[in-house]
């Protein structure tokens, strides 16, 4: 069963045609090509597909699309409008090593978000608290817990913007076949 | 600026923090198609027929491919480990299965369709007759005489069996001051990247052509087994690697998925993409360690070992073209780990069974290796009454002791076991722990420390094998602008081997790092190399970049040199400039010699100098001995790393539950060029230790039906399980490596294991209490406390005053217990 | 994935989803939150025809209290962190939001809704012991009327509830816990894991009820054990050692599964009774408003 949805995705008001059985990362990757919510179980576990619906964290694999009617939906692309802008979140995360293979990323990076939103100065124990919806397999998670209070620090203004070691060219797959 | 060294952020940083990495479910072409499994719902069973008339009539559904298609125009999967080559058996392990599943998981059938929901729904269109046959799931009950067959056609359970002997272990067990025995297992365990596997595959009927991009480590390798499955010409294959989301071993080909999804874009003339959902994951890329070690060890009073034996059992699952059982192979093939025990005897028992097969996880073996000698290290320390340092130190390869030939035949390089064993006891205020135990118990908490030590061989080669082996190419050019571009063999699912290249050709060119870019994962564009595993990424990759780089120096500084008129040998080059040594002042920028290569090539400084500003590279490495002497044996890995590491738990006597409260590693991987992104590679290694000893566990039930399907009940640790690490590195070079690194992807998780089983011993020194098998879950934990004799002969149990139940119910009192 | 075609309803009041639950009935499956049902359907054990999302009806997401009547209302669509943040929760009902900060992780408890849990009915649910412990009642309604079911007979067996196929939970009533304190507990082999074994315990001063200890993941339902006599006789060594006895009888047969066999879900019942029980009494001594 197709249906009509509106909401807005990254500010952007969006009308969308799903089909009922889709889950919201599925939308959000295969109709609007947001493809920076990644899809790492399906079952509400990983946690690699968060994104922030209405202002809270959830894990868009437990979410129907069309349920999603009237919804305010933030992804890891909404954070930004160029490389040079990125969220202080993100650069502290490239500045402090927070990720490796960054598929759990974008979602690791929304659940820093949702944790500094409500507590600019949380403790080592309450962002470990966090960010427990996210699991991360490189990283053992202590870079990460570090580029977070890095993070906080920035963003309460007590340091300035996290800069990384060098600024490089990426290295890249050959070929971005982003459709 | 030296970039050796330094701890320079990964480059591909910025743009997956964005959310802008290109994974392969991120690769979406025009009509493109898509492709469900249908797996074997049986560990054994015969396949009486297939009806796939139902799903071929379903709407959406473009082609239906079973058995019958993949006997007919597919040939069976090339193996990546040379099975035949060291006397293992083998079989013919085709796409899709026609007659007989093996296990829970395996391809009896592919559905392409137009849409995701339609394929997944056709696939229980599908009408498969089974007829059951006996299952096979205990590994030693497998090897009793009439057990049932998993391979009838082989008469028994054993892939492989293998005896290493050196000495004469007898005479040493009866010649030593006591002797004893124990047997300790570690658990069936996956890796779980968070990605999983997926593949895209694009043919070109008029070009011939087949265009694949897959969540793979080994893009050259996968080139080469398609080909072979395929039954057409390499040149016929570009294998692209998008951004991997981790592989850890288990996204190395052949895997039956990959030749289906080439094979179905062929035949329908329409892109087809296949991405793995998670329980896929779990039921067949594959699993590890699932071992039981069964030694006798003679001792003396001084805590010198002499003799031991080991029988090594290892439930490797069905065997199929997957590497992973060979870990079992390395398992034994590397004890006594990095002890100096001249007589010792290993066998080697590889027992297939109906499981899903192994396939390479992070470690590959030697962490079941490591497990196993620091068990039966604290087994002679609790029989001597010796410290735990004593007996290690006792054991250890003296660092003036290589190169170190093992019972295998295998050659140690280089090492320093006492040395680092040193710095972590001095890290970690060694002699301090019994009086912060001490104050922890007067508190009432039990908290123990635990010490392991890991040997982690790296850089595999195997004779005969196509993929696994000790070399590999790069390419690096400078375009006429001045900017360099490294084009790498090896690829980098999320490890920062191409930020470690980088440095390493800054350094060699003496340009400016940020004017780099790395270029991996390509099959048309990257020199012919074998991709990610063993550790091998910095340690091949990084050294054929330094080579290839050292060639456009020398030719650079010939041209630099004409420009400053000095000799070539006396120039140096940093930050984008070359100098005379000496005379800063009289220098000569990095691209105005680029320059003239290019566009004074005719001119007074190019002058005999060969046009074009590229070289490719290959690193040969040392230390490889392939022609077997005279008991069969070969040395097979080049570069040896050390771990040594220490763990302290708490244990909640009443309830088995451990926590990990502080992890200190020293690690001697050799020369360290990027100290954060080993740092960083340890971090998750020691993560997926302490994870696969306390919270994971692969389990199947007497019928070998997969109980441990999704992440509800195979948990990986979260944020909150692990602890901050605390890390420093001992560098001991490797001698066969022209910076002296050896590899330190593996690195930190083999000494986890048995870490933290003697922390739990160590936390209740009241008992004689044996933690002999892993997973370290609180059930077990509480089950060996509650029946573990107390040393002073007053019963079992930890002593109650440690339990917490004589506890006053006071107020005050009472909210501590949380 | 989710493979079976489904008809998908999200109706804006309770009246509409009524409705469509009587003319659909067991085709019929109800979203809240979605934790469960989602990961479920997914997984291909849950195939409902139609799925009528209850997340539109802002009326069934208020959590207000009834002075005259002492009790705390909880609307089914609640989240777990609307309850965690409430101050009628923390003033009526703190043992709830003690439990509902365990639930999962904050993803979970951002979306996670109490109905759905109290639906789902998952033996090792963080909510439920804590329900039962606090006399909970589950307000349910369908075109047929409301009926109010006190939570010790709501939970049947292993997700098996009292609610009927036509019925949805329009809310929670939860007796205000006044000057009774409370506790929980709960043990996990990783955060976010649903609890091998959970206990929540209610501590009433003497002369205000029964104290209690409701129970979590050794049977279908959570298992209440009475404590007023252990609580009345201080806590101390033979009282409390008959309070033990009692939650090994009341446990006579606990799940085995791959996190715990029997024998040790039965004393990991007693162990976190025994520390919910002190932890309440704790608090009750020490006059702890939490």
């Amino acid at each position: 069963m197709q249906t009509t949805i509106k909401l807005t995705v990254n500010g952007r008001a969006r009308t969308v045609e799903v089909d009922s059985r889709m889950i919201l990362a599925d939308m959000l990757r295969d109709q609007l090509r947001l493809t920076g919510t990644h899809i790492g179980c399906g079952t509400g576990n990983c946690g690699a597909c968060t994104v922030m619906l209405d202002g809270r964290t959830v894990k868009s694999c437990c979410v129907l699309a069309a349920d999603a009617d009237g919804a305010d939906v933030l992804t890891v692309e909404g954070l930004y409008t160029s490389p040079d802008d990125l969220h202080p979140i993100q650069q502290a995360f490239i500045a402090n090593q927070g990720l490796q293979c960054g598929y759990c990323t974008p979602g690791m990076i929304l659940s820093a978000k949702q944790l500094l939103d409500a507590n600019p100065d949380p403790t080592e124990d309450e962002i470990r608290h966090g960010i427990s919806g996210n699991l991360c397999r490189c990283t053992g998670y202590h870079f990460i817990v570090e580029s977070i209070q890095d993070a906080a620090r920035v963003l309460r203004g007590e340091a300035s913007a996290p800069s990384a070691s060098i600024t490089g060219l990426p290295a890249s797959p050959a070929t971005d076949v982003a459709g | 600026m030296k970039q050796v060294g330094r701890r320079v952020t990964g480059l591909t940083n910025t743009q997956l923090a964005a959310g802008k990495g290109t994974f392969v479910n991120d690769v979406v072409l025009p009509d493109m198609a898509f492709l469900a499994f249908l797996r074997s719902p049986y560990a054994h069973a015969r396949i009486r027929s297939v009806d796939i008339s139902a799903a071929m009539a379903r709407p959406g559904v473009i082609k239906v491919l079973t058995g019958e298609d993949a006997y007919r125009d597919l040939r069976p999967i090339p193996e990546a480990w040379n099975t035949r080559e060291i006397g293992a058996k083998g079989v013919l392990w085709y796409p899709i299965v026609k007659d007989r599943v093996r296990y829970v998981g395996e391809v009896v059938a592919a559905v392409v369709a137009e849409d995701r929901w339609t394929a997944a729904a056709a696939l229980d269109d599908i009408e498969v007759d089974y007829e059951e046959l006996p299952v096979v799931t205990d590994p030693i009950k497998a090897m009793e005489p009439g057990a049932d067959l998993v391979e009838p056609a082989w008469g028994d359970n054993l892939l492989i069996t293998r005896d290493w002997i050196a000495g004469d272990v007898d005479a040493a067990l009866a010649g030593a001051d006591r002797v004893v025995t124990g047997t300790v297992r570690s658990n069936r365990i996956t890796g779980v990247s968070i990605e999983g596997r997926g593949c895209v595959a694009q043919w070109d009927a008029f070009a011939r052509k087949l265009t694949f991009w897959e969540s793979t480590q080994n893009p050259h390798p996968l080139r080469s087994f398609l080909a072979e499955t395929l039954n057409m010409s390499e040149n016929s294959i570009h294998v692209i690697q998008p951004h991997v989301g981790g592989g850890f071993g288990l996204k190395q080909p052949p895997f039956q998925e990959e030749p289906v999804v080439a094979h179905a874009a062929m035949v329908t003339g329409r892109p087809v993409k296949w991405i793995e959902e998670r329980a896929e994951n779990f039921m067949a890329t594959g699993h590890s360690r699932d071992t039981r070690f069964e030694y006798t060890v003679g001792f003396n009073a001084d805590g010198r070992v002499h003799g031991l034996r080991i029988k090594v059992i290892a439930d490797v699952g069905a065997p199929t073209a997957l590497l992973g059982w060979g870990q079992s192979f390395v398992t034994g093939y590397s004890l006594p780990g990095g002890y100096d025990i001249p007589d010792t005897n290993v066998q080697l028992y590889v027992v297939v069974t109906n499981k899903c097969p192994w396939n390479a996880y992070r470690g590959f073996g030697k962490d079941a290796q490591s497990f196993v000698m620091d068990r039966i290290m604290d087994h002679v320390a609790r029989e001597t009454g010796l410290d735990r340092t004593a007996i290690r130190y006792a054991n250890f390869i003296r660092p003036d002791d290589f190169p170190h030939s093992q019972p295998s035949g295998a050659i140690l390089d280089s090492g320093n076991y006492q040395g680092a064993l040193d710095k972590l006891l001095k890290k970690i205020d060694y002699a301090g722990f019994r009086a912060l135990q001490a104050q922890a118990a007067a508190e009432g908490r039990r908290i123990g420390l635990g010490l392991g030590q890991e040997l982690t061989p790296e850089g595999c080669a195997m004779p005969g094998a196509l993929m696994i082996s000790a070399y590999d190419g790069a390419t690096v050019r400078v375009a006429p602008s001045g900017e360099v571009t490294i084009l790498t063999g090896v690829t980098s699912p999320g490890c920062g081997n191409e930020t470690a290249f980088a440095q390493i050709a800054a350094d060699v060119l003496g340009c400016k790092l940020e004017t780099i870019r790395v270029i991996q994962g390509d099959t048309e564009l990257c020199p012919y190399g074998l991709g990610n595993y063993s550790s091998r990424g910095t340690m091949y990759g990084g050294s054929a970049t330094q080579l290839a780089a050292q060639d456009l120096r020398n030719k650079l500084a010939e041209v630099a040199a004409s420009m400053l008129e000095a000799a070539p040998a006396d120039l140096e080059a940093a930050d984008g400039t070359f100098f005379v040594q000496g005379s800063p002042d009289r220098s000569v920028a990095f691209n105005a010699v680029v320059n003239q290569v290019y566009r004074h090539t005719f001119g007074k400084h190019a002058e005999g100098v060969e046009p074009g500003l590229e070289s490719t590279r290959y690193f040969r490495m040392g230390n490889i001995y392939h022609q077997p002497e005279t008991q069969g044996r070969f040395s097979n890995y080049p570069a040896w790393p050390f771990g040594s590491s220490a763990v302290v738990v708490e244990v909640d006597p009443q309830t088995g539950m451990v926590k990990v409260l502080e992890y200190t590693l020293v690690e001697d991987a050799g020369t360290v060029i990027n100290p954060l992104l080993v740092d960083a590679n340890l971090h998750g290694a020691i993560t997926q230790g302490i994870g696969s000893a306390m919270y994971e566990n692969i389990s199947y039930d007497e019928n070998g039906q997969l109980q441990t399907a999704t992440l509800m009940d195979y948990t990986i640790p979260t944020a909150i399980e692990m602890p901050m690490f605390s890390i420093e590195h001992q560098e001991t070079p490797s001698p066969f490596t022209p910076l002296g690194m050896k590899g330190a992807g593996e690195s930190g998780l083999g000494s986890t294991l048995g870490a933290l089983c003697g922390a739990i011993e160590d936390a209740f020194p009241e008992l004689d209490l044996r933690i002999t098998d892993l997973p370290l879950t609180p059930n077990r934990v509480w089950q060996s406390l509650r029946t573990a004799p107390r040393k002073d002969g007053s019963g079992f149990g930890p002593s109650p005053s440690a339990t917490g139940a004589a506890r006053p119910a006071v107020a005050g009192a009472v909210e501590a217990i949380r | 994935m989710i493979t079976a075609e489904l008809q998908f309803h999200r109706p804006g009041s309770v009246a509409e989803a009524l409705e469509l639950l009587a003319r659909h009935g067991d085709d019929a499956k109800i979203l809240g939150g979605g934790m469960s049902l989602v990961p479920t359907m997914t997984l291909g054990l849950a195939r409902p025809e139609i799925v009528i999302s209850l997340n539109h009806i802002t009326e069934l997401r208020v959590i207000a209290e009834d002075a005259a009547a002492g009790t705390l209302r909880i609307g089914g669509t609640a989240r777990h962190n609307d309850v965690i943040a409430s101050p009628l929760v923390a003033r009526h009902a703190p043992l709830l939001a003690d439990a509902a900060r365990h639930i999962g992780d904050m993803q979970v408890r951002n979306r996670g809704t109490i109905g759905g849990s109290v639906a789902h009915a998952d033996p090792a649910a963080d909510y439920l012991p804590a329900l039962v412990a606090l006399d909970a009642s589950v307000v349910v309604r369908s075109t047929r009327g409301e009926r109010v079911i006190p939570a010790a007979e709501f939970f049947i067996d292993v997700m098996a509830t009292a609610l009927a196929p036509d019925e949805l939970i329009a809310e929670i009533r939860v007796p205000s816990q006044g000057t009774a304190r409370g506790a929980y507990r709960r043990l996990t082999r990783v955060e976010g894991s649903f609890a091998i074994v959970n206990a929540a315990a209610l501590v009433r001063p003497a002369g205000s009820g029964a104290s209690v200890v409701a129970i979590g993941g050794v049977a279908g339902a959570p298992v209440a054990v009475d404590a007023s006599t252990a609580v009345s006789a201080g806590l101390t060594g033979s009282a409390l050692a008959a309070f033990e006895d009692a939650v090994r009888a009341a446990c006579p047969e606990p799940f085995e599964d791959l996190n715990g066999d029997a024998v040790y879900r039965r004393e990991m019942a007693v162990i976190h009774a025994r520390r919910a029980l002190l932890a309440a009494a704790g608090r009750a001594a020490a006059g702890v408003t939490v």
